[in-house]
C-alpha cells in the first residue's frame, strides 16, 4: 500500500500561542491517560486514525516571523480520509485551529465557519488547505502499511516463543533440525493463530509506481537537460559554424578555470567503487552523452524542418551533417551553461555567511532534551530562512524535487546511504516556500541519528540543507556542509524546536526490526523453501 | 381512504406505472450518477435547484442550520397541527429545549434494560412463528419495529385502524412526496386528524391513570405534573406523533435492504451470520451499517438556502446558491465519497463512526440514533443465526421496492 507524507502549516496567533501550547499538551496527557473507555496510552488515536504511523504537533517560533503550528502526518493510502480521521480522533483540533490567524480571502469565511463557538463545521477542508505537499520524503519500510507491520511483528513474537518455548522441551526439536525443518515446524506450529499467511502478500511496491517513479526521474533529467539546451539551441538558429562551437568550448574552459576547484567534485565517486564499476559509470556517461547529442541534434533538426518547407526526414537527410554541428554546438553551449552556473554558485558559496555558534534558548533545548529518549524511537522537527536568490531559488526546487526523485527510484529497502535508521522523514518548504521544514521519524538518539548523516548520507544532507541560511560552508551544493559535524550539529540543533505532541503507531519496532519481521512473515507464506541456502538466509533472522 | 394496506397499491395507469418503473431505475443507478457528479461536477446548480455531492459539502451544509433551513414545517402542520415539532425548527435554541425535554422522557438507559430484550424477544419469536420461512420486510422487521417501539412511546394502534397504515402513509406525505401526490394528500387528511385525535385521546386516559405504566407518554404526563416546561399536551402529542410517524417506518426500509445487500455477498453474509452466532453485536451492528451504506434510506434530504450563501468556499468547486434556493444533500453520496472514505466501494465492517451519515449530521441529526444503533441490526440477529439461512426461491427471494420503500424480501433457513 502507498505511504504519504503530508504537513499541515498554519500561521499561529502571537496572542494565543501559550493557549495553543497548553492544548496540545492537554491533549497529549489526555492521550496517555489513557481518555476514559480507552485501555491503552494512544488507543483513542490509533483507533479513530487507523492511518497513521507517525504525527506530530510542533509550534515553531521564530524572530523573523509569527510562530506557525505543524500538524506532520504519515499515513497509509492517499490523503484525503486522514484528515476526516484527525478531525474525529482530536477533539480539541477546532480548539487549536481557533489559536491560528484568520486567512486572508475566501479561506477566511471558511475559518469564520469552523471556529465561531458550538460550530460543527466540518475541519477537513480547511486543514487540507493548509496542507503542505513535501519536496522530498524517505519510507523506511516502504510499502509496508501498519496493519501489516502490526501483525507482523506479533508473528515475530510468536515466533520467538515458539523457539523460547521449544527449550524447555526435551529433546528441543528446533536444536537438531535444518533450516528447512525449522521453517515447516514454525509454519505448522503458526498457521492456526495466523491464517493470513496463506494469503499471499501484497507487493510493496506496485510495478506501476515503479514505473512511474522511474519515468518522473526520467522526465525531471529531460527537462533539465532541455532547460541547459535552450541558449545552444536558439544559438543553433543563428550559426551552427565550427568556429561557434569552439567559442563555445572555450568559453565552457575558462568558465572551469574560473572555478578552480571543479576537480573537487570526483570527490562525488564512491571511494569504494571496483574498477569494473568505475569503467561501467565511464560507458554510462559516455552513452548519456552520446544520447544528448542524437536527441538534441533531432530536436535541431525537427526545429529547422518546422522553419524550412520541407519534410522533417528530408531535412534530416538533406543536413544530418549540419545537425550534428547543431547538436554538438548545443552540447557545448550546454556545457558552457554547467560551467557557468557551477561558477555563479561557487560564487555565492565563497561569499556565504555560515554561522558557527548559533544561539541556543536554554529552555528550549532543555525541553527538547526532556522529550528525547524515551522509546526506540525519536523525532526532530527542524525549520530554517532559505538562502536569497535567483540562482538558490531555483537550484533549491530542482535539488529538492531532483533527489527526492532519486531516493524514489534509489532507497527502496529502508537504506539511505547506508542508514538504515529513518522510518518517514521529509523535507518541505513553508511560509511562501521562504523556509525550509525537516521532519523526522528515526531510531537511537538524536546524536548518532545525526552522526550517522554526517558520516553516512552527507551529500544528500548538504544538497537538501545547503540552501538554508547558517548551514555550514558547502562546496557544489554537495561538498563538505555536514561533514563540518560539529558546526552542523549546532547549526541543526539551533533550528529545531520541541515536538510537543508526537504520536508513533509501533513505538518498539526499529525500521530494521521491521523488515526483518517483513522478512520472516514472508519466509513463512511459503508453504516450503526449495533451496536449502534460501531457508538458512531466512533463518538467520529468526 | 384507498387501501388498509401499509404500503400504498401499485398505480394503475400506465402513465403512472411508467413513471413509477423509471423513478424505480433512476433510484436504483443514483449511485452512478453520484459518482460522476462527485468527479466532474460536485455542485451541480441549476436555477432554483443545487446538490451537494462530496462528503465535506454534505456536512456543511448539515452544519450550517441558519443558513439551510430544513423543509418539513409545512407538511408537518399538516400532520399535527399548529403546534411546533422539533424536526421542523431551525433555531438552535428552540431546537434544542425540545430534544432536551424529550431526552428526558426517551432515556439512554432504556436502550440496553428495556428495549433491546423486547427486540431480541419480538424477533425471536417472529422468526420461531414463522418457521423456516419469513417476509422479512413486513412480518419480520415492520412487525417487531411498531410491536415494541409503540409499547415503549404508549401509542398503541387506534381503535379500528392500523399504526404501521397511518404512520406509514404520513411518514411518504411527509418525507417521500415531492410531486405532492393528490390522492395521499386525500389520505393524509383523513388520517393526520385521526392521528391527532387518537394520541390526544392516549394523552387524557392516561393522566386519569396516571403512574399506571412506565412508559414515555406516561413520562410526559408526570413531567406534565410537576410544571416541567416543554410538556404541554400540544407538546406531548406532537412529539409522540412525530416519534411515530418519523421513526418507525424507517427500520422496514433500511433493514430488509440491508439484508439484500448481505445476501449479494454472501462471504460477507457467512461473517455477519458468524458474528450473529458469536453474540457479537458490535461486529453485527457494524455489518448492518456498512451494508446500508450499500443502499441507504434515502438519496439525501432536502435544504432550503435560508440566505445567499457559498457552498465550499475557498475550493475551486466553491458555488454560490441564492436563498430559496432548493439544496439537495446527498448523504448517500457522501458515504461514498474517495476523498474522506478509504476505499468506499470495499465493504469493510469495521470503518469508523464519521465515515457514516446514515442518521445525518449537525443538529437535525436523528433524534433516535442511539436507538437505532442498537436495535436495528438486533432486528435481524435471530433470523442471522439461523442455519441453512437464504434467499427463498424466485423472485420473492430478491428484494422488491414499491416507491421509496421496501415492499418485499423472503428468506429460509432450517427452523
Amino acid at each position: 500500500m502507498v505511504q504519504t507524507v503530508r504537513t499541515v502549516v498554519i500561521e499561529g496567533e502571537p496572542d494565543s500561542i501559550e493557549i495553543l501550547q497548553k492544548l496540545i499538551d492537554d491533549f497529549k496527557a489526555e492521550e496517555e491517560g489513557p481518555p476514559p473507555d480507552f485501555v491503552y496510552k494512544y488507543d483513542r488515536l490509533k483507533m479513530r486514525a487507523p492511518a497513521l504511523h507517525f504525527m506530530s504537533m510542533s509550534i515553531f517560533e521564530a524572530a523573523d516571523y509569527d510562530p506557525i503550528f505543524v500538524i506532520e502526518t504519515n499515513f497509509d493510502g492517499l490523503d484525503g480520509p486522514i484528515w476526516a480521521q484527525l478531525e474525529a480522533a482530536i477533539p480539541s483540533l477546532r480548539a487549536m485551529l481557533r489559536c491560528c490567524k484568520r486567512p486572508a480571502g475566501p479561506l477566511g469565511d471558511v475559518y469564520d465557519a469552523i471556529s465561531y463557538r458550538d460550530s460543527i463545521f466540518p475541519l477537513a477542508p480547511y486543514l487540507e488547505a493548509h496542507m503542505v505537499k513535501p519536496r522530498i520524503f524517505h519510507l523506511g519500510n516502504r510499502g509496508l502499511d501498519r496493519t501489516r507491520i502490526l501483525r507482523e511483528s506479533e508473528l515475530f513474537v510468536a515466533c520467538q516463543d515458539e523457539l523460547m518455548n521449544a527449550e524447555t522441551r526435551n529433546p528441543n526439536p528446533y536444536r537438531p533440525a535444518t533450516a528447512s525443518e525449522i521453517h515447516q515446524r514454525l509454519r505448522a506450529a503458526l498457521r492456526p493463530k495466523f491464517s493470513w499467511l496463506d494469503e499471499p502478500a501484497s507487493p510493496r511496491i506496485p510495478k506501476l509506481e515503479n514505473l512511474t517513479d522511474r519515468l518522473r526521474l526520467i522526465g525531471l533529467v529531460l527537462a533539465v537537460l532541455l532547460c541547459l539546451s535552450i541558449p545552444g539551441l536558439l544559438l543553433a538558429l543563428v550559426s551552427h559554424s565550427w568556429v561557434a562551437i569552439a567559442i563555445s568550448l572555450a568559453a565552457a574552459a575558462m568558465a572551469a578555470r574560473a572555478i578552480g576547484d571543479l576537480g573537487d567534485l570526483r570527490q562525488l565517486i564512491p571511494k569504494s567503487a571496483s574498477p569494473g564499476g568505475k569503467l561501467k559509470a565511464t560507458i554510462a556517461g559516455i552513452c548519456g552523452l552520446t544520447l544528448y547529442v542524437l536527441v538534441f541534434s533531432f530536436i535541431g533538426a525537427a526545429i529547422l524542418a518546422l522553419l524550412t518547407p520541407v519534410t522533417f526526414l528530408g531535412a534530416l537527410k538533406a543536413n544530418f551533417i549540419e545537425m550534428l554541428k547543431a547538436a554538438l554546438l548545443v552540447l557545448a553551449v550546454g556545457l558552457f551553461s554547467v560551467l557557468a552556473i557551477l561558477w555563479w554558485l561557487r560564487r555565492l558559496e565563497r561569499r556565504d555567511p555560515s554561522q558557527d555558534e548559533p544561539p541556543i534558548n536554554d529552555k528550549l533545548m532543555r525541553e527538547i532534551l526532556k522529550s528525547e529518549d524515551h522509546i526506540v524511537q525519536n523525532h526532530m522537527g527542524s525549520l530554517v530562512l532559505v538562502k536569497p536568490g535567483a540562482l538558490r531559488a531555483v537550484l533549491i526546487r530542482i535539488g529538492l524535487v531532483g533527489l527526492g526523485l532519486l531516493l524514489r527510484v534509489t532507497a527502496r529497502d529502508g537504506y539511505l546511504g547506508d542508514m538504515r535508521t529513518i522510518h518517514f522523514a521529509h523535507w518541505a518548504l513553508v511560509s511562501n516556500e521562504s523556509r525550509l521544514l525537516f521532519l523526522s521519524n528515526f531510531d537511537g538518539s538524536w546524536e548518532s541519528y545525526l552522526d550517522d548523516f554526517i558520516e553516512k548520507a552527507h551529500s544528500g544532507l548538504t544538497l537538501a540543507w545547503a540552501n538554508g541560511v547558517g548551514f555550514p560552508p558547502a562546496r557544489f551544493l554537495l561538498l563538505e556542509g555536514a561533514t563540518h559535524g560539529r558546526l552542523f550539529k549546532a547549526w541543526a540543533r539551533h533550528s529545531m524546536t520541541v515536538s510537543r505532541f508526537w504520536f508513533s503507531a509501533y513505538t518498539e519496532y526499529s525500521v530494521n526490526q521491521i523488515e526483518r519481521n517483513a522478512a520472516v512473515a514472508n519466509g513463512l507464506r511459503r508453504v516450503r523453501f526449495d533451496n536449502a541456502e534460501d531457508a538458512k538466509t531466512w533463518a538467520r533472522n529468526l | 381512504m384507498t387501501s388498509t394496506d401499509v404500503l400504498r397499491p401499485p398505480p394503475s395507469d400506465i402513465k403512472s406505472r411508467i413513471k413509477a418503473w423509471l423513478m424505480n431505475w433512476a433510484m436504483a443507478h443514483v449511485g452512478t450518477v453520484f459518482r460522476l457528479l462527485r468527479a466532474v461536477w460536485p455542485i451541480p446548480h441549476f436555477g432554483k435547484f443545487a446538490a451537494v455531492t462530496r462528503y465535506d459539502d454534505v456536512k456543511e451544509v448539515f452544519a450550517s442550520n441558519s443558513k439551510f433551513s430544513v423543509t418539513y414545517q409545512a407538511k408537518l402542520e399538516v400532520i399535527m397541527g399548529k403546534p411546533q415539532f422539533f424536526l421542523g425548527i431551525d433555531d438552535d435554541a428552540q431546537h434544542n429545549r425540545a430534544t432536551d425535554a424529550m431526552r428526558t422522557v426517551v432515556r439512554p438507559a432504556d436502550i440496553p434494560v428495556r428495549l433491546v430484550p423486547a427486540v431480541l424477544a419480538a424477533a425471536e419469536q417472529a422468526v420461531a412463528k414463522a418457521g423456516g420461512r419469513i417476509e422479512v420486510v413486513d412480518a419480520l422487521v415492520r412487525q417487531v419495529t411498531f410491536d415494541v417501539l409503540c409499547d415503549y412511546f404508549g401509542t398503541p394502534d387506534p381503535p379500528g385502524a392500523d399504526m404501521r397504515v397511518w404512520a406509514t402513509r404520513l411518514f411518504e406525505f411527509q418525507f417521500a412526496d415531492p410531486g405532492n401526490d393528490p390522492v395521499l394528500r386525500k389520505e393524509v387528511d383523513v388520517i393526520a386528524p385521526a392521528m391527532q385525535a387518537h394520541i390526544q385521546n392516549l394523552i387524557d386516559e392516561r393522566k386519569k391513570s396516571r403512574g399506571s405504566k412506565d412508559d414515555v407518554l406516561g413520562r410526559c404526563i408526570d413531567k406534565q405534573a410537576q410544571g416541567e416546561p416543554g410538556f404541554s399536551d400540544d407538546d406531548i402529542r406532537s412529539a409522540l406523533i412525530g416519534f411515530v410517524v418519523g421513526g418507525l417506518p424507517q427500520p422496514p426500509m433500511v433493514v430488509p435492504q440491508a439484508l439484500e445487500q448481505l445476501l449479494r455477498r454472501p462471504a460477507i453474509l457467512a461473517e455477519a451470520q458468524q458474528a450473529a452466532k458469536d453474540n457479537d453485536d458490535k461486529l453485527l451492528a457494524g455489518y448492518l451499517f456498512e451494508a446500508m451504506r450499500f443502499d441507504p434510506l434515502a438519496p439525501g434530504l432536502m435544504r432550503i438556502a435560508a440566505v445567499d450563501r457559498t457552498i465550499a468556499a475557498a475550493t475551486p468547486r466553491a458555488t454560490k446558491v441564492a436563498k430559496g434556493t432548493s439544496v439537495l444533500v446527498a448523504f448517500s453520496s457522501a458515504m461514498m465519497d474517495e476523498r474522506r472514505i478509504p476505499e468506499p466501494r470495499r465493504f469493510n465492517p469495521r470503518r469508523l463512526p464519521h465515515e457514516y451519515m446514515h442518521f445525518g449530521f449537525g443538529m437535525h441529526t436523528c433524534f433516535g440514533i442511539h436507538i437505532n444503533q442498537a436495535l436495528l441490526p438486533l432486528m435481524l440477529k435471530p433470523l442471522l443465526k439461523k442455519d441453512k439461512f437464504r434467499r427463498a426461491p424466485g423472485r420473492a427471494g430478491h428484494l422488491t421496492k414499491r416507491g421509496a420503500f421496501a415492499d418485499t424480501l423472503s428468506v429460509e433457513y432450517l427452523p
